[in-house]
């Protein structure tokens, strides 16, 4: 069923919770590290500064910082110009120039923004903040305009300058960037210690210290490196949990892609070696509280975790075993074990494990889905029958569960027949259940009854779009253009894409200078979407027709 | 006892094929593998050429002049010299005059290829006539081209069909080879630039308004002859657009639209690049590359070739270090399939070269993405990077506001990999060769006109770019 998620699905993923917030947190702070997001508290007038200025100060830059806002940069520009000219000797006058820039940079007149702007503060005001700022973005706009050298200078020059500023962090990212484009090891060795041990964690410079520090401990583990890396992550991680977690996750990754390559394999496990030591040193060996048991369990996951990684299957299910030994039978320790199994092929084995579940709803729910994953359908359905007589409170999220597997199974009726039964008794989504009708009378080429059924559902375009689709299948295509018609008459963002489609539907009609008369049209009237690419190339593809009446501007 | 003579000609011919083979394997060195040292293959040429001489001045000097040894002597004399001559000019950089000698050389192998055919030919004609008077007058008419009695050189002059059929078969054969000789991987073909100089600056356009005064003549109004006399402020305004550049463009000293490093010969030529896997030849030759080069040509005032050319990634290797192309485009909507050699060979052509890609895309998502494959495995540690508008590529000779496209096919930036602050590559999303083409793909006339101008501005800023190198070169070599 389109839209719905599997519950089941859910089940699973939500043992595994820690492992993916982990590696979520890693990558969405490596990302963020590496790009240019730093920029936003930097063009920000400080509130300190705010209060400087006069009233009619104050005024002006409020009316230039709204149109930079609205990201009106040409207004904004000349709004921050205007600042300048009328107060010359204010405090707020070198930010104004260092806003103006950075509008000339959204304009793509980077050259005009450094020659002209940033250059002009550190000039004209060098002892300002914003001349501190405007150096770093000076080195930033060249590396956005591919001159490496001038923005590697830069960025050494602000690092020499201010290097106990926030702007020499954020320039150290910007030179690991370039650095890793180059593979230059040295550069990003010395950058990723500078940032992780002797920089001061500032607001600023928290997270960036902090991606420097798993950065480093990554690098440290490909090279084997353990305590480099453990030493690297205890400058972030205060907490042997959290310290233990990192540790794990990045060893996991560096093993996964020494193992790419079988000559790595020895490396590999020794790194794998060296990490289990470490999580067994730090495993509690009191575990009476209940965080001091969940503690052990994830330990004890993040060891199978590692032998599983290092392809030793007999050791990750002996650790298993251990685990529900020392710890005693739970439903996520079962889960994870399961998940393994499942990993391994032996998908009856983990279904025993779902079956002695504590909850047993959940337990059924997993074996559901086990059995949908190796394409038992009916098995998957009879238990999804089972589990909508016993839970009640779920009764048609279980029952929508069977008719999508009927779905699966490609058995139209009984899908359609159990998503009738579901409108008939859960009013409340009748619309949803409406749509999953038309649905499978479509998928299953009843084109007349999913047209029957689109027509009663209300989220206008999507219905008409598939009612259109019906149509052509039907070869109505009058129906179907006057369907995309509506569309381009009511919806200007799905137009183009309807235009578009009344040039194939024409296409299909053997209406020949209709169709190049669609695709031309949605070439002169939407010339920057994306649809007039396709349609100029399909024009000239397919009826090697020159003139397509496109043609636009980037300003 | 004295030698037989018989035995001396054996030697001589010995020594000869030796000589002749030491020359052969100078030029295929030179033209193929250029392994040899430059002293080595010097020897090797001048050798040839000293024994050659030698033996023409030592046979024009027998008492009884071998006439046709003496010429053929000399004939090789020059089949040897001149190779010699070019190599030297080209070993001393001197382009200009290399091209011109290597130009002249094949002329004048022409005209001693034609001599020896022509001679050949008459020989063979004098024995097949010979033949037919000491047999029999009255024997049918044979197919023998060389036998001028021929049946299809008809009766009436049949000696000028004969050598009219002669010269046009030598031209072909000669032409032939001279193709042939041309594909060979090593050799060599050289990109002149045109002559001239100009500065680095957007068109500034003056416009000037010249009034003319209408003559008049000042008439006593008290006169007693009476005149019609016109109002005093009646002028008669001629307004005269004066529309003019105001400089050259290009790059340099030179006199003249051209750049710095370029030769009087050179011309601004427009090469295509052939690829496999996708459609190179999109719009190529009459179609849209034409309609640019001669745009450019109205545009700068800098001499254009007469036609477009393609050449293979292959050939750009024949291109040497000095007098490449600038620039090639490269445009399509399919798919773009290198091998590594040829990626080696761009590389090559972009940094060591001095070249530059000025791609286009020409219909397809799909060949946006083809492009940043091909460059990513081109250049890995180069990222592309949107060009500024006010670039220098977006501002001279003309002044580009706003990226021109037929339709934003990869976006609607252009893309730029630089190295060492150079444009290697310009990539244009949108189709810019449609907008070149006779219909200009029926977009705007401001939109195409600023795509003519975009695609002056990127065969510019090749051109200085490589005068530039070409000019800090000379002066690192000085």
């Amino acid at each position: 069923m389109a839209g719905i998620t599997w519950r089941c699905q859910e089940i699973t993923i939500r043992y595994h919770r820690a492992f993916i917030l982990g590696m979520i947190c890693l990558w969405t702070a490596m990302i963020f590290g590496s790009n240019g997001l730093v920029a936003a508290p930097l063009d920000e007038l400080p509130l300190d500064r705010w209060k400087d200025l006069r009233e009619t100060e104050r005024y002006q830059m409020q009316i230039a910082e709204k149109y930079y806002r609205e990201q009106n940069w040409k207004i904004a520009a000349g709004e921050y110009e205007k600042f300048i000219t009328l107060h010359e000797k204010s405090s707020g006058s070198a930010f104004a120039q260092m806003k103006w820039s950075i509008c000339q940079v959204r304009l793509k007149k980077l050259n005009t923004a450094i020659k002209d702007g940033f250059q002009s503060v550190i000039d004209y005001w060098p002892e300002s903040p914003d001349a501190m700022v405007s150096a770093y973005y000076i080195g930033h706009t060249y590396k956005d305009m591919g001159e490496i050298k001038q923005a590697k200078k830069a960025y050494q020059q602000v690092l020499q300058k201010y290097p106990k500023a926030s702007v020499a962090a954020y320039a150290a990212v910007d030179l690991i960037d370039l650095a890793t484009l180059e593979d230059d090891k040295q550069t990003l060795n010395t950058l990723w210690k500078k940032l992780t041990f002797d920089t001061e964690r500032t607001n600023d410079t928290r997270s960036i210290c902090e991606n420097a520090s798993r950065q480093y401990a990554s690098h440290s583990l490909y090279h084997g490196g353990s305590k480099k890396a453990a030493k690297s992550l205890s400058t972030t991680y205060v907490e042997t949990s959290q310290l233990v977690d990192q540790l794990v996750v990045l060893s996991i990754q560096a093993i996964n892609q020494l193992m790419q390559d079988e000559k790595n394999r020895t490396q590999a496990e020794k790194l794998a070696d060296d990490a289990i030591n470490h999580v067994r040193g730090a495993m509690p060996a009191d575990i009476s509280t209940p965080e001091q048991k969940l503690f052990s369990q994830n330990c004890w996951f993040a060891i199978a975790r590692l032998y599983d990684a290092t392809k030793r299957p007999e050791q990750s299910d002996e650790t298993y075993k251990l685990t529900l030994e020392k710890l005693g039978r739970n439903d996520e320790i079962l889960a994870e074990y399961a998940r393994w199994r499942k990993t391994q092929g032996k998908y009856e084995e983990a279904r025993q494990l779902y079956a002695s579940y504590e909850n047993k709803i959940e337990g059924l729910s997993q074996i559901a889905y086990s059995f949908r994953e190796q394409q038992k359908w009916p098995e998957a359905i009879a238990v999804y029958q089972q589990l909508a007589g016993m839970d009640a409170e779920r009764q048609f999220d279980w029952l929508s569960q069977a008719a999508s597997t009927h779905r699966q199974a490609h058995e139209w009726m009984q899908a359609i027949n159990i998503y009738q039964e579901l409108m008939a008794k859960d009013a409340d989504r009748a619309d949803s259940w409406l749509w999953e009708i038309a649905y499978t009378y479509r998928i299953s080429g009843q084109y007349k009854e999913a047209i029957g059924y689109y027509r009663q559902c209300n989220n206008f375009p999507g219905n008409y779009q598939e009612m259109a689709i019906c149509h052509r299948a039907l070869k109505e295509y009058g129906e179907a253009i006057v369907l995309y018609n509506q569309i381009v008459g009511t919806d200007e963002n799905w137009a183009p894409w309807a235009m578009i489609q009344i040039g194939y539907t024409r296409e299909e009609a053997e209406q020949t200078e209709q169709a190049i008369k669609a695709f031309q049209q949605v070439c002169k009237r939407f010339p920057k979407n994306q649809y007039a690419s396709q349609a100029h190339a399909h024009l000239q593809t397919k009826y090697k027709i020159t003139v397509t009446l496109g043609g636009a501007k980037d300003e | 006892m004295l030698p037989s003579l018989s035995r001396i000609r054996s030697n001589i011919d010995t020594i000869t094929a030796s000589v002749l083979a030491v020359w052969m394997v100078a030029i295929a060195d030179w033209f193929l593998t250029k392994r040899l040292p430059a002293v080595v293959t010097a020897l090797f040429m001048l050798a040839a050429v000293g024994y050659l001489g030698r033996l023409a001045f030592q046979t024009s000097r027998q008492p009884i002049r071998a006439i046709r040894t003496l010429n053929l002597q000399l004939s090789a004399l020059f089949i040897v010299t001149w190779p010699f001559v070019v190599w030297v000019l080209d070993m001393l950089e001197l382009r200009e005059a290399s091209a011109i000698f290597a130009r002249w050389g094949t002329g004048g192998l022409f005209c001693i290829g034609l001599a020896w055919f022509v001679w050949g030919m008459e020989l063979a004609s004098q024995r097949f006539e010979r033949m037919r008077h000491q047999r029999d007058t009255n024997l049918p008419r044979s197919w023998h081209p060389l036998d001028v009695r021929a049946w299809y050189y008809g009766e009436r002059s049949p000696k000028l069909r004969q050598s009219l059929a002669g010269l046009l078969s030598y031209s072909l054969m000669f032409l032939f080879a001279l193709l042939l000789f041309s594909q060979l991987s090593g050799c060599q073909e050289l990109y002149e630039m045109p002559a001239g100089g100009g500065e680095q600056q957007t068109v500034a356009q003056t416009v000037k308004l010249q009034k003319i005064i209408k003559k008049k003549f000042v008439v006593n109004p008290f006169s007693a002859i009476l005149f019609k006399v016109p109002p005093i402020d009646e002028i008669k305004l001629q307004l005269t657009e004066i529309t003019k550049h105001a400089y050259t463009v290009g790059y340099g000293q030179g006199e003249g639209a051209g750049y710095a490093g370029g030769t009087k010969q050179g011309k601004v030529r427009f090469i295509r690049i052939e690829y496999a896997g996708g459609d190179w030849d999109q719009d190529f030759g009459v179609g849209s590359d034409l309609n640019m080069l001669m745009e450019y040509g109205l545009r700068t005032n800098q001499p254009v070739n007469s036609h477009t050319e393609s050449r293979t990634i292959e050939q750009l290797k024949n291109f040497p270090v000095g007098s490449s192309p600038p620039f090639v485009f490269m445009t399509g909507q399919g798919s773009i399939s290198l091998s590594s050699a040829q990626v080696k060979i761009l590389r090559e052509y972009l940094d060591e070269k001095h070249g530059m890609l000025f791609i286009d895309n020409g219909g397809s998502g799909h060949f946006h993405n083809q492009v940043l494959a091909m460059m990513r495995n081109v250049l890995p540690q180069v990222r592309p990077t949107p060009i500024p508008l006010d670039d220098i590529i977006h501002r001279v000779p003309f002044q580009i506001p706003f990226l021109p496209y037929v339709a934003p096919h990869g976006g609607k930036e252009a893309l730029g990999w630089r190295v060492d602050g150079r444009l290697v590559c310009y990539y244009h999303p949108g189709d810019i060769a449609d907008a070149w083409a006779d219909d200009h793909a029926g977009v705007p006339p401001e939109i195409w006109e600023a795509c003519y101008q975009l695609g002056t501005n990127v065969i510019n800023y090749a051109h200085a770019e490589y005068s530039k190198w070409l000019v800090s070169r000379g002066a690192a070599k000085k």
